[in-house]
């Protein structure tokens, strides 16, 4: 028995698919919406750091596992290497209803106006594939706004000049700052910049009949114990599933986009949770997988009519692979800076997003999330003691006197930092790997050590009587910021898809997450991405009703 | 009448199957396993104690080795670290066997300094022999390192950090103190 | 007849094979169930550590069927699991964590109470004998505060699943009701909450309550039978080993008991992360009973408190005023004379003086 033809298929639950399949099934579409994880529960790892999104030395929490996941490493030097899903490099993003949204940090940035138009801001750099967006923050700013009502954060811009203008606040109130943030938050101010609550997923006060967050230490790389952070798993998919219009197909793989003879696209292959291969067709697809993973499924979509994948005639699909530079600088205190009030990460700055000399597009700067003993275990300033009893004695003396200070540097897109597929390595379905390749611009470097010199500053002035910096280095992105390898734009010679995320000339296939970004900004990417789910979601649902069918 | 002939029938047959399946048990269980660990034998068992306790010392507080760090390490090697058994293997055994030519004594038997200089060496890559080559001496003992670690300052469900001690040594609490909300209304 | 005599031959060797049976499994049902764990049980290594741990702890003189009961008397679903672990063993896929489930834990508390009928019945008096109903469909808090995962970690901490398999719908707008209806009336807060029973310990002693002294301040730390589950971990943390509570009053420390029992009492009647006195479930004694442990005037059981006051006063009161004569308000969480928190200010005012004569006392009161 074949699947039931539907109007719209959406690969991926995570904070992209999961906020279009709302926006399709409430306007009437019927909609399957395909996860490959199942749904993840705060029960399965609870507070385990070895097992958790974070530190993923015995495993990722919420998947994928290293029993059917793999992807290879291509070295400069042309070696490969096989990575497992818990092995640093594979970029992992979570295998679960919601994805990186169930246990992410769930901080809540828009991007600045100048991130949309940075090569008008910055000039063109030399090695570098930089380019405006195709739309513009205003573009954006609605989208920003329902998301934010949708989902619910908590935080208030206005305390932040450097803040895009906005039309309607952030609908909870900011939270207080722990001990750290508080004297971070007063340093700040003696240094002239301008600190500010981190804008968070996360409810300061109960909201979308959640309750509010109870500041658990363990929060960056778990899942919520008591539902207080607001992911798509949470908010938005609940609502898509209750309109009675869509189907969540959990535990389920697509392995390719079906174009029949007339070069149409028609619907999708995947594997079902008992690892059956099934066809489902529909009028439209969207993908929003990850910026890895789509682009995969892209390459992985060859027939005659798209003999290099779908969307890749002109070698874009993959390429400009993005993450964030972590760039910062640690400094240990004479008194305890650690209250145990969690998450963390609550305080903030914008000075450095732009018009610094010497820092092309920047970054925030926030105090960090709460660092867990073993994460900690590998926290030392150089040249200390990596084992034995003053390695120890660092741990028992310093965990709570340590504060870190560090943000996400925007990079410069490098087309050379790359998705493929590899030509040879299969995970468990026998569906062709991703192939990770390339580096960071060299600029990214010269930027990260200004604002780790700035972080350290921000330390000291604090009260810090020991710092050392943490530089973001060459090395490949991606990880869980992954962008831009699905880039959006007008020239369909430069871009992989339109300024609604339609890839070019495919009039019934669209891309709806990180992949979209044609840079990533200097703030984590997830609600830029829901905003992007707004977007495209919005535009279909629109055009729907009008009556297109994107034949 | 029929029924409960059924009945006992059914009954009959389920205790001749615990029965057996009793039997089996015990006939299958009278030998104990050889070594009390899941995959290290008892020999590298010690000489795990030693590189653990090596990599955390006792002080005011247990080090690795009375914080089941070696256990630790034992039950992951059956489970998600089942891809380094070889290592372990071949990297311990190239300890001893790098003792016994060098100071005709096992590794946990050599002194304090002498054991702290022989990791040292081993973490700087300078180790010599064939069995050290390709870079195997430094990352051998980066993987005790991070093991043991994880082993220490993870969760006690792994086997390691027993009574959670290190978060004790950390004064973190461990059950988390925390309440549920309580909403004013 | 031939047939019939074949028929006769056959029935009567029948009968002889079930009679060899019934005999063979009579002595090894016999034996299974009265020689020791270790020749039994035991024999295969999986309960092994409940074995040696059993063997140190102060019901060591039990034999594992009096309180888990025998294969037989636990019915088929029992004996189907066994069958299951049986499978796993042969397939070397061993579990060395075996844990038994909720449904067998809570048979195990009927047998609690064949030999400590008076702690079950006080435990039945009091709130800690509350049941899933109770806990997991009470419209006030529920439309309140959304149930979610955390709840598990002090009501049915000993439930496999998750919280989306006991209730629904997870939401604050109901009606709620129970998966399965033969939870309602389960146990949510069992014996084994706060009770290791194979925790290491010697047979058990009493101790003395017969005075007003020994009641509280000179009472003896029996701590060791206690343990709070740690569902996470899923083990028993003894008391001992249990974090003491720091609670702050504004910047103040609160001054708090040194009682390891009230350490179990706090992990779950605990205050917000940033351990401010009073916040969320935050009942520690401040004011004039600063320092004081719940155990003081709470029951262990029972959990009750009434007429513990006359415990202390007026024999250790330090304002000799009749204290069934003061406000009543004592219970009521919105009251300043809650007995929590009451203060000699609350009363007198600029009482500052005789408070801190109070504290003096109260200190030399070496709380164990």
């Amino acid at each position: 028995m074949g699947n039931k033809h539907v109007n719209a298929i959406i690969v991926g639950a995570g904070a992209g698919g999961g906020v279009v399949a709302k926006e399709l099934s409430v306007a009437g579409l019927s909609v399957v919406l395909f996860e490959r994880g199942g749904w993840a529960t705060y029960d399965d790892t609870d507070t385990d750091e070895l097992i958790s999104q974070r530190t993923t030395v015995l495993g990722n929490a919420y998947g994928p596992d290293d029993q059917r996941y793999r992807r290879v490493m291509a070295n400069p030097d042309g070696s490969t290497k096989i990575v497992l899903p818990s092995e640093g490099g594979y970029s992992n993003n979570a295998a679960c209803v919601g994805s990186g949204t169930v246990s992410y940090g769930a901080m809540a940035w828009r991007y600045m106006e100048e991130d949309f138009k940075l090569k008008t801001t910055y000039g063109p750099i030399e090695g570098s594939t930089l380019e405006d967006w195709p739309i513009t923050y205003e573009d954006l700013e609605p989208c920003y706004e329902k998301a934010e009502w949708e989902l619910g954060v908590a935080g208030d811009d206005s305390l932040n000049p450097f803040a895009a203008p906005r039309r309607k606040p952030q609908p909870m109130p900011p939270f207080s700052h722990n001990r750290e943030a508080q004297m971070l938050h007063d340093a700040a101010l003696r240094l002239g910049f301008h600190p500010f609550p981190i804008p968070m997923l996360r409810n300061s006060v109960p909201y979308g009949g959640r309750p509010a967050c109870y500041r658990m230490r363990t929060c960056v790389g778990f899942a919520c114990p008591v539902n207080a952070k607001a992911g798509t798993h949470n908010t938005v998919i609940p609502v898509a599933l209750q309109s009675g219009n869509c189907e969540l197909r959990t535990n389920t793989v697509v392995s390719e986009i079906i174009v029949n003879e007339q070069g149409k696209i028609t619907g999708v292959t995947y594997f079902d949770e008992k690892n059956r291969k099934q066809v489902q067709t529909a009028d439209l697809i969207i993908i929003s997988a990850s910026a890895t993973e789509t682009a995969r499924l892209l390459l992985n979509s060859k027939s005659k009519f798209f003999p290099k994948g779908i969307g890749n005639d002109n070698g874009w699909v993959g390429r400009n692979l993005q993450g964030h530079a972590y760039t910062g600088a640690y400094g240990i205190f004479d008194e305890e800076v650690y209250d145990d009030l969690g998450p963390g990460a609550s305080v903030a700055i914008c000075d450095f997003n732009h018009h610094n000399k010497g820092i092309m597009g920047g970054g925030l700067l926030a105090n960090e999330f709460i660092r867990m003993p073993y994460l900690f275990s590998n926290i030392r300033p150089p040249g200390a003691a990596r084992w034995g009893a003053e390695h120890k004695l660092f741990q028992r003396l310093n965990f709570k006197k340590v504060a870190q200070v560090a943000g996400p540097y925007q990079e410069i897109p490098n087309f050379e930092a790359r998705v493929e597929v590899d030509p040879n390595v299969v995970d468990f379905w026998g569906i062709p790997v991703v192939r990770l390749s390339g580096s960071r611009h060299e600029k990214d470097v010269e930027g990260c050590k200004l604002m780790s010199e700035k972080a350290e500053l921000w330390l000291k002035e604090a009260g810090a009587v020991y710092t050392w910096q943490s530089v973001g280095g060459k090395g490949l992105s991606g990880g869980q910021h992954q962008a831009g390898t699905c880039r959006m734009g007008n020239d369909p010679k430069t871009s992989v898809t339109d300024k609604y995320g339609r890839i070019h000339a495919v009039p019934n296939l669209f891309v709806a997450d990180g992949s979209l970004h044609v840079n990533n900004g200097g703030f984590n990417p997830a609600l830029t991405i829901m905003a992007l789910g707004y977007r495209v979601g919005g535009y279909i649902a629109s055009e729907w009703l009008k009556g297109n069918r994107f034949k | 009448m029929d029924k409960q002939n059924k009945f006992s029938r059914r009954r009959f047959i389920t205790l001749s199957l615990v029965a057996t399946g009793g039997m089996c048990l015990l006939s299958r269980c009278v030998n104990p396993p050889l070594s009390s660990w899941r995959f290290l034998t008892g020999q590298e068992s010690v000489l795990l104690d030693a590189l653990v306790e090596q990599i955390i010392p006792a002080d005011e507080w247990p080090g690795g080795r009375d914080a089941g760090v070696t256990n630790f390490i034992d039950k992951q090697l059956v489970g998600p670290y089942t891809r380094y058994q070889e290592s372990y293997r071949k990297g311990l055994h190239a300890i001893q066997e790098t003792c016994k030519t060098k100071f005709q004594k096992q590794f946990e038997n050599l002194s304090w300094e002498e054991q702290t200089q022989f990791l040292k060496k081993m973490e700087a890559g300078k180790m010599e022999g064939k069995a050290w080559k390709k870079g195997f001496d430094r990352e051998f003992f980066e993987l005790i390192r991070n093991h043991a670690m994880q082993g220490f300052y993870g969760s006690p469900r792994h086997g390691g950090n027993k009574n959670n001690v290190s978060y004790k040594m950390m004064a973190l609490d461990y059950p988390v103190i925390i309440g549920q909300n309580r909403y004013k209304k | 007849m031939t047939i019939n005599r074949i028929y006769k031959i056959s029935l009567l060797s029948l009968a002889i094979l079930i009679g060899i049976f019934i005999v063979s499994f009579g002595t090894f049902y016999t034996y299974w169930n009265t020689a020791s764990a270790d020749k039994t049980c035991a024999s295969c290594h999986e309960i092994q550590n409940s074995v040696h741990s059993q063997a140190q702890s102060s019901h060591r003189n039990l034999k594992c069927n009096e309180c888990h009961g025998t294969a037989l008397s636990n019915g088929l679903h029992s004996m189907r699991e066994k069958g299951m672990m049986v499978i796993k063993h042969m397939n070397i896929k061993s579990d060395e964590n075996i844990l038994i489930s909720e449904e067998q834990l809570l048979e195990v508390l009927n047998n609690c109470k064949r030999c400590h009928s008076s702690e079950f019945a006080d435990w039945s008096s009091g709130g800690h004998s509350i049941d899933y109903e109770h806990v997991f469909l009470n419209p006030k808090h529920n439309s309140t505060e959304q149930i979610n995962f955390d709840c598990l970690r002090c009501h049915g901490m000993f439930f496999k699943g998750t919280v989306n398999d006991i209730v629904e719908p997870l939401n604050i707008k109901g009606p709620w009701k129970l998966k399965d209806i033969t939870r309602a009336t389960m146990p949510a807060i069992p014996c084994m909450a706060c009770h290791q029973i194979h925790q290491d310990g010697s047979p058990h002693k009493r101790p003395d309550y017969s005075g007003p002294k020994s009641i509280f301040y000179q009472k003896q730390d029996t701590g060791f039978v206690v343990g709070f589950y740690d569902r996470h971990e899923k083990v028993h943390v003894p008391i001992t080993q249990l974090p003491r509570l720091y609670l702050k009053e504004g910047e103040r420390p609160v001054k708090i008991a040194d009682d390891p029992i009230m350490r179990n009492c706090v992990q779950c009647h605990a205050p917000n992360a940033a351990h401010q006195a009073g916040t969320n479930d935050d009942r520690t004694p401040r004011g004039v009973h600063e320092g004081l442990s719940c155990t003081a005037c709470h029951e262990l059981h029972s959990n009750n408190s009434k007429n513990s006051c006359i415990s202390c006063h007026p024999a250790i009161s330090n304002c000799k005023l009749d204290v069934t004569k003061m406000n009543t308000s004592y219970a009521d969480p919105k009251s300043p004379f809650n007995i929590h928190w009451v203060s000699c200010s609350d009363c007198h005012k600029g009482a500052t003086k005789v408070k801190s004569e109070l504290h003096r006392i109260t200190n030399n009161l070496k709380m164990h």
